[in-house]
């Protein structure tokens, strides 16, 4: 599958309705962040929780991306330093590029 | 959804707390952060015994860190490929050793701590920690209020531990919810010059790799505070 | 050595619990807080204000009589908080208005 975004794009992470066994946190649904490493292209965890865990299983393979977020913009009322943040891996299904308009 | 099996979340990922706390979770914070307050003791010397109480395991990753202060080149090759570089101090990710087990995957990486960045590792979601290299996880590592806390209140957990950061430091915690495991390369201390690999090992202990604490040239966690 | 049990202490317990009564149930995994404690006493009595000697021997007296209905893994985190109340280390309402702000903590999103 082609990479959709680049080290140093800025994406925020889908809303959607997640229904089993996905591994993207609550609190980064709807956040926006920058792209700052790849990993490489991993199934799918909502595939692999149902033993579809390699690509011969049925398991759909797609690239990773380490997404950095600034913390002040994760939570409301952060209560440490502007410059502190968190760094998670996210699936490229689960990302959109940011809006002109996200925080 | 059974909450049993470590790998099923509800739809939110989120971490489901009980229909109450814990009273006696609740007891005992309080009672330790009263004493801390009343100098009865340290948050650093409750830290320190709870990681001599606990203190098997963390060998690999000291070698890890201990080889990259000293050799500039194992330290480029250990940021690069950690999974690879782990070979180099006989851990071999792909080989269950009996703290190491197929659930631990082998995309290795090790966070190298700066002066202006100070990394901490936690998995939200479940508690996956880097046995290979660090042994089993610390009791309050696999805690809701650890894991739930640190993502939302890193620096209020820190200080917890003792560790407090100015506004110059970004403290960047790393949620490890896919596959990757982490390690937390810690800065090597002052008071160390032309110490051999093994005497800087020593110093380099679990909560440094952890990001919850940082190395001291006289702490080694292989002893009680107390004893001397 | 006080007489009779604290009501903070006591509220900790759930109703419906009671003391283990056979060796299998004190087969017991330590909880996270169980382990924290174990340290919090060492720490106490490392630096002078509770021996664990002391603890231990108050834990045995007041686990069997005062509060003998709670279940034995939590004797060390309510004797020793008791041992602090008698010796007026902590009091009663500090511990309270501490354990109010702790529990809130642990359950505020």
């Amino acid at each position: 599958m082609n990479r959709t975004f680049g080290i140093g794009d800025r994406v925020t992470v889908k809303n959607a309705t997640s229904m089993f066994h996905t591994r993207t946190q609550a609190y980064t649904r709807g956040k926006t962040g920058v792209v700052v490493e790849f990993r490489p292209d991993w199934v799918i965890p909502e595939d692999e929780a149902w033993g579809r865990d390699t690509p011969e299983r049925g398991g759909r393979e797609e690239p990773f991306y380490v997404v950095r977020f600034k913390q002040k913009d994760l939570w409301p009322n952060y209560t440490g330093f502007d410059v502190d943040t968190l760094e998670t891996e996210v699936a490229q299904r689960w990302l959109d590029p940011a809006k002109e308009d996200a925080k | 959804m059974t909450q049993t099996h470590d790998h099923d979340h509800d739809a939110h990922g989120a971490i489901q707390s009980s229909s109450g706390v814990n009273e006696f979770e609740v007891l005992e914070q309080a009672v330790r952060e009263l004493a801390i307050e009343k100098g009865l003791f340290s948050a650093e010397d409750h830290r320190r015994f709870s990681e001599w109480a606990e203190s098997i395991g963390p060998s690999g990753g000291s070698k890890l860190v201990a080889k990259a202060w000293v050799d500039p080149e194992f330290n480029a090759r250990l940021l690069a490929d950690g999974t690879e570089a782990c070979k180099e101090v006989a851990i071999d990710w792909l080989d269950p050793t009996g703290v190491g087990t197929p659930s631990d995957y082998t995309y290795f990486y090790v966070l190298e701590n700066t002066p202006t960045v100070h990394n901490v590792i936690v998995c939200t979601l479940c508690s996956c920690y880097p046995r290979p290299v660090l042994g089993m996880s610390p009791d309050w590592y696999r805690t809701p209020h650890y894991r739930r806390r640190l993502v939302r209140w890193p620096r209020e957990v820190l200080a917890e531990f003792g560790l407090h950061f100015g506004p110059d430091v970004e403290v960047r915690v790393h949620d490890s919810n896919q596959k990757s495991r982490f390690m937390v390369m810690p800065m090597r201390p002052d008071g160390t010059e032309g110490w051999t690999e093994e005497q800087l090992a020593a110093i380099v202990t679990r909560d440094t790799m952890i990001g919850v604490a940082q190395p001291k040239a006289d702490w080694t966690a292989t002893s009680s505070p107390s004893a001397g | 050595m006080g007489s009779t049990p604290y009501r903070i202490l006591l509220d900790a317990l759930d109703p419906g619990a009671r003391a283990e009564t056979g060796l299998p149930e004190l087969d017991h995994t330590p909880d996270p807080w169980e382990s924290s404690m174990q340290a919090t006493c060492e720490c106490l009595s490392w630096r002078g204000t509770l021996d664990n000697l002391d603890r231990r021997h108050a834990e045995d007296a007041l686990g069997e009589t005062l509060y003998h209905d709670f279940p034995v893994h939590t004797r060390s985190a309510v004797v020793t908080a008791h041992e602090l109340l008698d010796r007026a280390v902590i009091t009663e309402e500090e511990l309270r208005a501490r354990m109010d702000a702790v529990r809130a903590r642990l359950t505020r999103q």
